[in-house]
């Protein structure tokens, strides 16, 4: 792995955690250069690697096509390519193989490398089962967000070296129409602490007591697929097997059944609470801790409880 | 105009996932095989499209002779012919290559496929396939209208959704609400019975090696708090578990 590009996340322009993690791992494998690629604006000026990294930038822009991305192609052919997990990303990367001719493995759990060879661990089956895979062409790979860094440690930060702007041309007739981005709420895929309700809810007027929960928490809220099936929130808190998959140190399920659809998209959790007022209900095999009660009566008292802290 | 609906046949999803110790792989005993949801979601799509504003609809399924009986269940629901790509594929680059060469020989306007397939959850074939084809590629679209060569899309975006215009072709991976899942009226049946399913060879073209599946559980406390002591929950979470 002499060469390796980083497609990068950023928040408020500098490297989120995921991505800094990302640069001490590959660190291990003694690169000699390192390209770090940058979504949007940044005021990169050091970051935290075994050796100085250049930044290239994108400029905003769709990067939705194989014109579009030729131009990043250029300037990692050869590369290995790493990204955590995104949407984007996972659309970026996927186009980059296919401009590159590259072999791409998505959904990497676990990542070896030695005499040319990778060992690869990917979760399947939302997570469900493993599949180890070895493999000595693969040359992008998209971590899942879970991804275990567990053994990295932070490495000091260096000057960049250099920073360039590859900027959006395309020769395709793609054009946003409009953005909506999702304001006030704490981005689910993200977030540290999530409280989830269901159908047990009865009504989507009834939501305040969860969000009541989660803001005491600093929580993102999310619900079960009838839930948003139902309208009752928006599709993107819809969490599951045909959902958005978290792995929160922390899920509380309210008025959830459990479900293996359901469970499919947080048994990547790390601690799961399940209230629910049937003590039979499936999702207590699947808890931490269990709370049998009413959800009228549980959720406001736990959101006083963190109050008067 | 003609519509390329990619599928994946995939285990159910209330399956209970298992290793065949013979082959250190996920074993196929005892499951029941459906088009993966996402795939389903976008061939409802499909369907509309040609019930609406006219399109002629083709299946395509990498995979083996034990999927024609799902094949068969999208002729049921509207579509119109189907291939089948015969060969056990075993990485996204496999099943997006075969896409991609029978495009070449077959072209066609938009392919849709489902934005991940809910086995191996890589979700990158149709960005393979828009790749490699050189058509524009948006997932996980939620929202597809088609006027004549231009396409109107809502896109699930990190933090949001956009709405986007383009024209064809694309590649495009779906989720919901696009469609909502359809069942197979009984003309339909019948009529599926008739309509072709041509079968072409598989050529694998890399070099990925599956060494062994395993089972990924995780241990779980499983530790019941009576609800008249509720917030005790909030104690433990800070001092058991160190999640607060
Ligand atoms: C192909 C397919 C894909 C699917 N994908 C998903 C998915 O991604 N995500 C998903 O969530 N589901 C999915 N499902 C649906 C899944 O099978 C379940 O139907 C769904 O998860 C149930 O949602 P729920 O738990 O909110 O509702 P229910 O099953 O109706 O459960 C409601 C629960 O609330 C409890 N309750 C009622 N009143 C109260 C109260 N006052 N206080 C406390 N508890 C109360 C009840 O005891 C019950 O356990 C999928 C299904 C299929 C077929």
């Amino acid at each position: 792995m002499k060469n390796v590009a980083i497609i990068a996340q950023t928040k408020e322009g500098q490297l989120n955690e995921a991505t800094n993690q990302l640069l001490s791992f590959v660190s291990k494998f003694n690169p000699e250069k390192i390209i770090l690629v940058v979504l949007g604006e940044n005021h990169l000026s050091s970051v935290g690697c075994s050796v100085p990294v250049d930044v290239i930038s994108l400029s905003d822009g769709l990067w939705a096509d194989t014109s579009a991305v030729s131009s990043l192609a250029n300037a990692v052919k050869g590369y290995t390519v790493f990204g955590i997990k995104s949407i984007q990303i996972d659309n970026i990367l996927s186009l980059l193989a296919s401009c590159l001719k590259a072999e791409v493995v998505s959904g990497v759990q676990h990542l070896g490398y030695s005499a040319g060879v990778f060992s690869i661990g990917k979760s399947i089956f939302s997570g469900k089962a493993m599949l180890e895979i070895s493999s000595s062409t693969a040359s992008i790979f998209s971590l899942n967000r879970n991804f275990d860094f567990s053994d990295v440690s932070e490495l000091p930060a260096k000057a960049v070296n250099s920073t360039s702007v590859l900027t959006y041309s395309s020769e395709s007739k793609s054009a946003i129409t409009a953005l909506k981005p999702i304001t006030g709420t704490i981005p689910l895929p993200d977030a540290a602490l999530v409280v989830s309700a269901g159908r047990g809810l009865k009504d989507p007027s009834n939501w305040t007591i969860v969000e009541d929960l989660a803001n005491a928490l600093g929580a993102a809220t999310a619900c079960s697929k009838p839930v948003s099936d139902l309208n009752w929130r928006p599709h993107h808190e819809h969490v599951g097997q045909t959902g958005v998959k978290v792995s929160p140190n922390l899920y509380i399920a309210c008025g959830i059944s459990g479900a293996i659809q359901h469970l499919a998209g947080v048994n990547g959790s790390r601690i799961i609470v399940v209230i629910n007022n049937d003590p039979e209900a499936p999702f207590f095999k699947h808890a931490d801790y269990g709370i049998v009660g009413d959800v009228n009566d549980i959720l406001p008292r736990l959101t006083k409880k963190l109050q008067s802290h | 105009m003609k519509i390329l609906v990619c599928i994946s046949c995939v285990p159910d999803t209330t399956s209970k996932i298992a290793i065949d110790p013979s082959t250190s792989q996920i074993s196929s005993q005892g499951l029941t095989y459906i088009v993966g949801p996402y795939d389903d979601y976008a061939l409802s799509r499909a369907i509309e499209l040609k019930e609406s504003n006219g399109a002629e609809v083709i299946v395509l399924h990498v995979g083996g002779s034990e999927s024609e009986a799902l094949i068969r269940k999208c002729l049921a629901l509207g579509a119109d012919s189907a291939v089948r790509i015969d060969g056990n594929p075993i990485s996204s680059t496999q099943i997006a290559d075969a896409i991609v060469d029978y495009v070449k020989q077959n072209p066609v306007d938009l392919i849709l496929m489902g934005k991940e397939s809910i086995d191996y959850n890589s979700g990158i074939v149709h960005g393979l396939v828009a790749g490699a084809l050189g058509y524009v590629h948006f997932n996980p679209v939620m929202h597809l209208d088609l006027a004549g060569n231009d396409l109107q899309l809502e896109v699930e975006i990190d933090g949001g959704k956009m709405e986007v215009s383009c024209a064809l072709p694309a590649v495009l991976g779906c989720q919901e609400p696009i469609a909502e899942w359809k069942i197979p009226s009984m003309r339909g049946i019948m009529t599926a019975r008739t309509k072709e399913i041509s079968v072409l060879p598989l050529n694998p073209t890399d070099s990925v090696k599956l060494v062994k599946a395993s089972i990924a559980e995780t241990a779980r406390r499983n530790k019941m708090i009576d609800a008249a002591d509720a917030e005790t929950l909030i104690d433990l979470l800070k001092t058991e578990t160190n999640v607060l």
